[in-house]
């Protein structure tokens, strides 16, 4: 679990190739020709949302052309900046609310152990397993009954409630590689439980937070299902949800879907390429040795 | 942390001749005292968002129920959903998609092998095997639309190899949309999965295969015989997280690719769930269904709990 605390990936990378035999020529070409294959086959949609984009529809309907018309016209159709406001809302209170409870959670679970705290962080870590398909109706009743099911907030607290267990898992494994002593030392010292773990344990788990808010900023940011139910105002729609809406009516032109489709994947893609580290962490978290 | 009741107690009765002791062990209470603090909150979020619906689901799926009023009505909502056909056909479907899920571990595995090789501008190709992780389900359920629409490119492609009187339009019709469903399903999938299965490889001890290697093995009895086996933990973890994407992550490409049809071709658990509730307006049974893939999940979890405890 102290493998987090280094950054592994990098230094496997760097050992490996001296020692993996170098395959023979044209061994080479057909690896490189695979590799070109699955490639295309990957960047398809990229393919498919840029052509289709630059077309209008005219031209998408007869086959060909080319016309930035979707794009111009992008704005009187979805009302993206509204939507991508409403994702950027969404998402950052989430994710706020998941680390702020998440991380002292983890805390907890780790180094200030009370009684029945195993138990208590196995059922926290089996409620990761819930799909929210699985308790969809007494959820929507409740938050309904809240009178939350308006505007954000409905929708922030399920995304909060849903995302907590995988974060409170994640800084629990995460802090049980931080010695017990820094934790000592800081108490001795008089810094309270409170300035322990704000000046000694928020400093170390930046890496932790970091995962946490790439893995929940992807998954939230493309979530239709909470966004479809519980964010019933069209206004505070965010994208995602808008353009499945528009695209399951089958009314809206096909070009201009996919410019609002490119629109929308940008920010989760420049998440991904950018922290792509982080996520393999968390996605192999508790398995990688 | 079960002895922790007697100790305090001992603490108590020895306190005025053991001063420091004393300190530690109220030292000790403290420090339980702000995990109990610290875990309240996120303790609290799971329980009402989570702990506390799953109780009313068991509840109301014994109920009449649209939304508002719920009456009692027993076992009888159990009867009439296990008469439903609705519901086989989703838990058919659902079926059929598991047979989905070899390709959406073999691709993978392939790929990972693949990138291990470290061709020239191996990395480049990681991101760019990745990048359709990053996108939401919604955007690839939109182009796979697109892929298999009657004007789309796998009609373009079967035109171009020749076969011009051969045309399909699979999300039409009921024998093949819950296919075309599949396929896309297996392309969601490749990105994690790749990278699940790469991480495991970037563990493996090449020395071990240098080995097997000036041993005289051959490079497919070292992937049988070293590779796969070592590999084997992150191949449970795949499949898992697979099989439950299947069960609950499914939703956003059938809204945007099927609608569930045509017909119930592609309704799975989790649509059927939206689609009694939502557009049928029958809770109690949409409440039971909920609690058949909570049950279904929940053996797969129980799965994968064992998987990352047997790690500690």
């Amino acid at each position: 679990m102290t493998t987090l605390l280094t950054p592994r990936t990098e230094s496997d990378e760097r050992i490996e190739p001296v020692s993996v035999k170098k395959p023979r020529r044209t061994g080479r070409w057909i690896l490189f020709g695979a590799m070109i294959v699955v490639a295309v086959v990957m960047l398809y949609p990229f393919w498919v949302m840029i052509i289709t984009s630059l077309q209008s529809e005219n031209q998408f309907l007869s086959g060909g052309g080319f016309s930035w018309l979707s794009w111009s016209s992008l704005t009187s159709v979805i009302p993206i900046g509204q939507e991508v406001l409403s994702s950027t809302i969404v998402c950052s209170a989430s994710i706020f609310i998941i680390l702020c409870v998440g991380l002292p959670a983890g805390f907890a679970f780790s180094k200030l152990r009370f009684r029945a705290s195993t138990g208590v962080f196995l059922i926290m870590v089996s409620a990761m397993m819930v799909p929210l398909q699985a308790i969809l109706m007494p959820e929507f009743v409740n938050v309904t009954k809240l009178g939350l099911t308006g505007g954000y907030f409905g929708a922030i607290l399920v995304y909060a409630a849903l995302g907590t267990p995988f974060s409170v898992f994640l800084f629990t494994t995460y802090f049980r590689g931080v010695p017990d002593e820094l934790i000592e030392a800081g108490i001795v010292d008089g810094l309270g439980y409170f300035g322990v773990t704000w000046r000694l344990i928020l400093p170390i788990a930046v890496p932790a937070i970091a995962t946490v808010t790439v893995l929940q900023f992807v998954q939230i940011w493309d979530d239709l299902l909470v966004g479809l139910l519980f964010i019933s105002n069209t206004s505070e729609r965010p994208i995602t949800v808008g353009l499945a809406v528009l695209a399951a009516g089958r009314t809206t032109s096909i070009p201009e879907l996919m410019a609002g489709s490119i629109i929308s994947a940008l920010p989760a893609m420049l998440v991904y390429l950018g922290f792509q580290r982080y996520l393999v962490k968390g996605l192999t978290m508790g398995i990688d040795r | 942390m079960s002895t922790v009741p007697t100790t305090t107690i001992v603490s108590s009765t020895s306190a005025p001749t053991f001063a420091p002791k004393t300190r530690r062990m109220t030292l000790k209470r403290r420090r339980q005292l702000a995990g109990v603090v610290f875990a309240l909150p996120a303790i609290a979020l799971v329980v009402a968002f989570i702990g506390i619906p799953i109780g009313q689901a068991v509840y109301y799926s014994f109920t009449q129920w649209n939304g508002a009023t719920s009456t009692w009505i027993g076992t009888s909502t159990w009867t009439q959903a296990f008469h439903n056909t609705n519901l086989w056909t989703a838990l058919r479907n659902n079926g059929l998609l598991l047979l989905s899920v070899p390709f959406a571990l073999a691709l993978p595995l392939g790929i990972a092998v693949l990138l291990h090789q470290r061709v020239a501008g191996w990395r480049i190709f990681r991101s760019i095997y990745f990048m359709p992780t990053a996108i939401s389900w919604v955007v690839l359920g939109l182009v796979a639309e697109r892929f298999f629409a009657y004007q789309g490119t796998l009609n373009s492609i079967i035109h171009a190899l020749g076969f011009s009187h051969f045309s399909t339009n699979m999300l039409g019709y009921q024998s093949e949309a819950l296919i075309a469903l599949g396929i896309t399903f297996v392309f969601t999938m490749i990105g994690t999965n790749t990278m699940l299965f790469l991480t495991g490889l970037a563990t493996l001890d090449p020395s071990l295969e240098e080995a097997a290697r000036i041993d005289g093995a051959g490079r497919w009895r070292i992937f049988r015989s070293i590779t796969l086996p070592h590999l084997s933990r992150f191949i449970q973890l795949a499949f898992v997280m697979t099989v439950i994407a299947l069960f609950s992550a499914l939703f956003s490409l059938i809204f945007v690719m099927t609608g569930g049809g045509p017909g119930y071709a592609t309704t799975t658990m989790e649509f059927l769930i939206y689609e009694t509730g939502f557009n049928q307006g029958d809770f109690g049974t949409a409440a039971l269904y909920g609690l058949i893939l909570f049950v279904i999940t929940g053996i797969v979890g129980v799965v994968q709990l064992r998987l990352i405890g047997s790690n500690e």
